[in-house]
């Protein structure tokens, strides 16, 4: 029994890491420019597939380089897949937010059926970072690669905490999404925090897909739960919130998992959705969030 | 009709006389627009004769699937396009509709005649569209669409954890459309009453969908999107409204997964719920002409010919690629849709400024 509780705790605290580095990519971008990016877990499947093409014989075959290395290259086709999307679309279109919405789900939709065409709608195995597992000994039994995901996540987390508050180019970027006009009026350069915030959100969604693609599956279909997981904690935690995110994440990532422990995956996200309606009911404005302002 | 009207030639007579007797129920028209409107219905009542005559029979099934799925974007139509209340999650009201036929077919009784399952499916898209409007549409813009958009997924994902009942991927089979209407019996096997069965439907809809565009409700959700504060400072209930308009959308959508269900004659998540069958309605819609009614129809028929007939040649999952692109262009180049834009070099060429969508 206490074997059984400690592993909740402890596989719940592993996927939370990953939920919270999704979910902060997805934040970020709507504190800045008020786009909800439905690509992001299309970004998502960029990083799992891109580690896959660069780390497994079975694709390029000549292309085979160690998975650390895999990892900074899922991160880099990340981050450069949203930049180019941001540069290339978003743009253009962001001063309508339905079109908006609606342009980027239909650009995760290309990616996916791209995904198809290119490796098959099959579901792939990802290269292992850190095969085998370790513990044991209290009846808790973790994966290596759940508790590299674990610790990746939260460098990288403290990395972009760093970033956002103790550097000016960060800060910034917090700036704008606390006022945009107050931002501008102190000299922030808009479009390129804008472009900056797509690029690391990118590289955070990049970074996530390798091991979300590792831990559940790498599939043409891999983009939308993540997505859903990153709406509702997004909302939950409040919009354009870090630090709402991460908390959010926690609260979702141990509820999913009590729930599939409990009454099986196949309703995974069944309660994180009902937490959501009565959060948006009770509190619309999230945990740390503002409520949402028509400018 | 304005007085300083100069009408000429015998398209423009027409047209006004229409204009004189419906032109306040659905809106006036000028004369191209006129002739395209029963052009359309005209090349679509006929359908069966010029498809077998060009040798082009297998087109009648898509336009038959291209009605239904007129009917699903229409619904969208009004209640998304008119209040700007964008549902990402519509697929579950007709997907809902669906399985209502199919679980009924499958668990109560397999003789279920197509008269009696039919009204009940409507009615659960109705009440699914209610548990689904009344809390979410207390919220705002993104909120809105998010909570949308996350039912569908939930429902989606449901189908699966259900599956002892609803079949899981392989769906459940609920046979073709039959019964007697006037003494004479209707089925769908045969490949022109199909057509009818699912083209009358859609005409019936569009007829009445435009009449509530066009009347004061309509006027009330349009200004819903546009100010609504304005709307509720001139003591008018908005939440009362865009619950009506959501009532009003889930019935044609209920309509429309019930004739889905019986086309394909298996309901299951991938045709019904999958995310993707949600955006493409709203693809046709925004393709076609968001709050028009017209529009949405346009785009359907248009997304529909091109997914079924002429993207094949990209290959099973090319079409999509190519399809989305498609949407994806529009989206930037012309995000009032194609068949507005039509419609107003039409309404330009003719003398009066008939029929305005706005």
């Amino acid at each position: 029994m206490l074997g059984a509780i400690g592993s909740f705790l402890v596989t719940g605290a592993m996927i939370s890491a990953i939920y919270a580095l999704i979910a902060i990519g997805f934040t970020m971008i709507f504190g800045v420019g008020g786009v909800l990016n439905l690509a992001h877990g299309g970004l998502i499947m960029l990083g799992a597939y891109g580690f896959l093409v660069v780390t497994s014989s079975s694709t390029v075959e000549f292309l085979t380089i160690p998975p650390i290395a895999g990892l900074a290259v899922a991160i880099a086709v990340g981050a450069v897949a949203s930049y180019g999307l941001y540069v290339g679309l978003v743009e253009y279109i962001e001063d309508n937010p339905v079109i908006t919405f609606l342009a980027t789900l239909v650009v995760a939709l290309i990616l996916a059926e791209l995904a198809v065409v290119a490796f098959s709608s099959s579901p792939r195995g990802l290269v292992n970072l850190a095969p085998g597992s370790s513990g044991g000994s209290l009846g808790i039994r973790v994966t290596n690669i759940e508790i590299v995901a674990f610790v990746v996540s939260w460098v990288a987390i403290g990395l972009l905490w760093y970033y956002v508050t103790r550097t000016d180019e960060g800060r910034s970027i917090l700036a704008t999404s606390m006022s945009q006009r107050g931002a501008q009026l102190t000299g922030v350069d808009l479009p390129s925090i804008k472009a900056r915030t797509w690029l690391i959100a990118g590289g955070l969604a990049g970074l996530a897909g390798v091991f979300i693609g590792t831990l559940q599956q790498t599939s043409p279909v891999m983009w939308l739960d993540p997505l859903a997981l990153a709406f509702i904690i997004v909302v939950i935690g409040g919009i354009g919130s870090i630090k709402g995110s991460i908390v959010a994440a926690y609260l979702i990532g141990y509820l999913e998992t009590l729930t599939v422990t409990l009454l099986g995956s196949g309703f995974r996200g069944t309660f994180s959705l009902v937490v959501l309606v009565i959060v948006l009911l009770v509190m619309p404005q999230g945990l740390y969030g503002r409520e949402w302002v028509h400018e | 009709m304005s007085s300083d009207t100069q009408t000429g030639g015998p398209l423009e007579s027409v047209a006004d006389g229409y204009n004189d007797r419906f032109g306040h129920l659905f809106g006036e028209l000028n004369g191209p627009q006129f002739a395209l409107l029963i052009g359309s219905l005209a090349v679509l009542l006929v359908a069966p004769v010029w498809t077998s005559l060009l040798g082009v029979g297998g087109l009648l099934r898509t336009l038959a699937l291209a009605s239904i799925w007129a009917i699903l974007a229409m619904a969208w139509d009004i209640q998304s396009g008119y209040t700007g209340y964008i549902s990402f999650g519509h697929a579950v009201l007709s997907g809902g509709a669906a399985y209502t036929t199919a679980m009924l077919v499958a668990h109560v009784n397999p003789d279920l005649p197509f008269l009696v399952t039919a009204p009940i499916s409507v009615l659960a898209a109705l009440v699914i569209g209610l548990v689904i409007a009344v809390p979410s549409l207390r919220l705002r813009g993104p909120y809105f669409s998010l909570v949308t958009f996350v039912a569908g997924l939930i429902f989606y994902q449901l189908t699966y954890a259900f599956s002892g009942y609803t079949g899981g991927e392989l769906g459940q089979r609920v046979g073709r459309i039959e019964f007697e209407l006037a003494g004479a019996q209707v089925t769908t096997f045969d490949p022109v009453t199909r057509y009818y069965v699912m083209l009358v439907p859609m005409l019936v809809i569009a007829v009445a969908l435009l009449y509530v565009a066009r009347s004061n409700v309509g006027m009330i959700l349009i200004a819903i999107r546009e100010n609504e504060e304005a709307v509720a400072a001139a003591g008018i209930d908005t939440t009362k409204f865009k619950i009506w308009s959501f009532v009003l959308s889930s019935i044609p959508m209920g309509v429309g997964g019930v004739l889905l269900a019986h086309f394909y004659g298996t309901v299951n998540p991938l045709n019904f719920l999958l995310v993707d069958r949600s955006i493409e309605i709203i693809a046709m819609a925004v393709v076609g002409g968001m709050s028009s009614i017209l529009g949405p129809i346009g785009g359907a028929f248009l997304v529909i010919v091109l997914r079924e007939e002429v993207l094949g040649v990209f290959g099973v999952t090319g079409r999509w690629v190519a399809l989305w692109t498609v949407v994806l262009l529009v989206l930037v180049f012309a995000r009032d849709g194609l068949f507005r834009k039509l419609w107003h070099v039409l309404g330009d060429w003719g003398r009066i400024d008939g029929g305005d969508d706005e």
